[in-house]
């Protein structure tokens, strides 16, 4: 599939059309894929490479990119392959990646790649680099496992000119926003980065990376630089699936709410995610009960602005981080000059004791503690049911809702099959937390009062075995 | 705290049966602007405790001409919905506390966070 249109005019000014592809969360790529359709109005491709998704764009749209919040990295496609057939051996394969480079349409892309530049220089420009720590891993069916590796390659000859017939950008010291077409002495950095899935494979990413990078320096006399580069050149291999692209995101904070981040800070594209699954509508009242910095609900409060949310923890680090990230947002808000308060509160509490109304809450979110990074797995056993039951308590019978992101999924499932007759599971994610498997749970309040259930009659599995040799009934009691 | 997070807050001292409205002590109030949605409070309204709402604002000194009971087709009053608004979203208690009503048990609230915990005893 081409990835750019019939102009090939390289001066900046007229409008072509390009595929821009999207990292994100896995799981999320059919709520990513909404939120394109949404906030750009197109139909984005979900890609068999997992935490990717593919749409068109045209240059005069291309600032909409910036704006969407499910999105981790950006590139612009140079070209894609469906079905590319490899060599038999390594040599073969490796040189005709080489012959690829001279012969890719890099001009709509650097067009892209230079256009997206100058949101960057231009003041007030949000921080569009939701990128994640690393880059993403994909598993490949078989034991070989996607290896991510840039490439140092040898130095090239310092200031070269333009030599080649495509249209070179400006370097990185160039502080205007129009960009010269005139040939004059510049010098482009870039690297290469090469992530590859599949178990056919002849040769590894770090080869790849390596003699498509050299091809690719040659051809533009470009200077590579593994650090301070201006380019930074994808080539993404799964399967026969081949796609070459440019950078439009650096891999800058990818929590980009958060200045005062935690141990477990979940990043906001992930949060986005979640939010989106439960569809916040006007005047719903969101509870996070266990915030720990509050990324979700301030999430939430910028995003779906229209809800009020609560924002509740234990501990009183997490609490007064909430808060100073709350502050910060709002402050970022006032210097800009737009109204700053958001509608978010934040409350001290334990969650198995919540100090709020029966049926007051529309729809609870939150990220359950995980064995592993935080509390522990029997202390988990224990916790899951009381949090359910009374997160059941606090929520709306019949329109409530909840979004429970755990990792700990044995414990959970086996809670939440115990109570039946408060919460429904609707839908589940699986979806990648810092390199562990976690599950997103959406559930659906019953219709069912709190304390009229079967469950609520019988107190706990002990009361009911020590009466089971007693003749009476356990009495029903609120 | 703000008041529509006041709204919803009730004491759960062991064995208190009106623990709502919690009553609130400020020593200090900050006002904070807040986008004005009128889907939004018009849609609060019916999921307030009204008489709680009003409790509160008098407490604060806030309440200026808020009605004791909800006027008839509040939906469309903008003015009313304006005050509403202020009352719910733009008045915050930063320094103070919530007191419960049955058990005098005082929750402080510093930075604007109330603290609800309860010890081992009253838990």
């Amino acid at each position: 599939i081409s990835s750019s249109s019939t102009d090939n005019d390289a001066t900046t000014g007229d409008i072509i059309s390009v595929t821009i592809g999207a990292t994100v969360p896995t799981g999320f790529e059919h709520t990513a894929a909404e939120e394109v359709k949404e906030k750009i109005g197109v139909d984005a491709r979900i890609s068999k490479d997992r935490g990717r998704i593919y749409f068109p764009i045209t240059t005069d749209k291309l600032f909409q990119v910036h704006l969407l919040r499910s999105v981790d990295n950006l590139f612009v496609v140079v070209e894609e392959y469906d079905n590319y057939q490899f060599k038999e051996s390594k040599e073969e394969t490796l040189m005709e990646l080489q012959e690829l480079a001279s012969k890719l349409p890099w001009t709509n892309a650097l067009e892209v790649w230079k256009l997206n530049r100058t949101f960057k220089k231009k003041k007030g420009y949000r921080k569009g680099g939701n990128g994640t720590k690393g880059k993403p891993k994909s598993e490949a069916a078989g034991a070989t496992v996607a290896d991510t590796e840039q490439q140092e390659l040898p130095q090239a000859t310092s200031t070269v000119e333009n030599q080649t017939e495509e249209s070179v950008p400006e370097a990185e010291s160039d502080t205007q926003d129009s960009v010269e077409a005139a040939p004059r002495a510049i010098l482009i950095k870039f690297r290469v980065t090469c992530n590859r899935a599949g178990d056919k494979h002849s040769f590894s990413s770090n080869e790849a990376a390596r003699d498509f990078g050299g091809a690719v320096q040659e051809f533009f006399q470009w200077k590579a630089d593994m650090t301070k580069f201006d380019i930074e050149v994808l080539l993404n291999i799964h399967n026969v699936e081949v796609v070459i692209g440019i950078a439009l995101t650096e891999e800058s904070l990818h929590r980009r709410n958060i200045s005062h981040f935690g141990p477990t800070t979940l990043r906001s594209t992930l949060c986005y995610g979640m939010l989106r699954l439960c569809k916040p509508q006007p005047s719903d009242i969101i509870l996070d009960p266990m915030c720990g910095t509050g990324a979700i609900p301030l999430e939430g409060a910028i995003e779906f602005n229209s809800s009020f949310y609560i924002a509740g923890d234990n501990y009183d680090m997490a609490v007064n981080r909430t808060v100073n990230n709350i502050c910060h947002i709002q402050k970022r808000r006032a210097d800009k000059g737009s109204i700053s308060g958001l509608p978010i509160d934040t409350v001290r509490w334990d969650l198995c004791s919540l100090p709020m109304r029966t049926s007051s809450v529309d729809i609870i979110i939150t990220d359950m503690p995980f064995g592993k990074r935080m509390g522990s797995r029997k202390k988990n056993w224990d916790l899951y049911p009381s949090c359910l039951r009374e997160m059941a308590r606090v929520c709306r019978p019949g329109s409530g809702k909840a979004v429970l992101l755990t990792q700990d999924k044995k414990c959970f499932s086996k809670a939440i099959s115990r109570m039946g007759g408060l919460w429904r599971k609707l839908h589940t994610v699986w979806v990648n937390v810092g390199g562990l498997h976690a599950g997103v749970y959406l559930l659906k309040r019953t219709e069912a009062v709190f304390g009229q259930t079967p469950e609520d009659v019988y107190e706990s599995r002990e009361v009911v075995n020590s009466n089971i040799l007693s003749i009476h009934v356990l009495p029903v009691t609120e | 705290m703000k008041l529509l997070t006041h709204n919803m807050l009730t004491s759960h001292v062991k064995g208190v049966t009106k623990g709502y409205p919690l009553l609130i002590k400020a020593t200090e109030v900050k006002m904070n602007e807040v986008e004005f949605n009128p889907q939004f409070v018009s849609r609060m309204i019916p999921k307030l405790e009204w008489s709680a709402l009003v409790q509160a604002a008098d407490e604060l000194g806030q309440r200026q001409d808020l009605p004791g009971e909800l006027v008839p087709d509040y939906e469309k009053n903008e003015d009313f919905l304006k005050k509403v608004h202020r009352l719910l979203l733009e008045v915050e208690v930063i320094e103070g506390c919530l007191q419960c009503p049955e058990s005098g048990r005082e929750f402080p609230i510093s930075r604007g966070i109330p603290n609800m915990l309860l010890s081992e005893d009253e838990a």
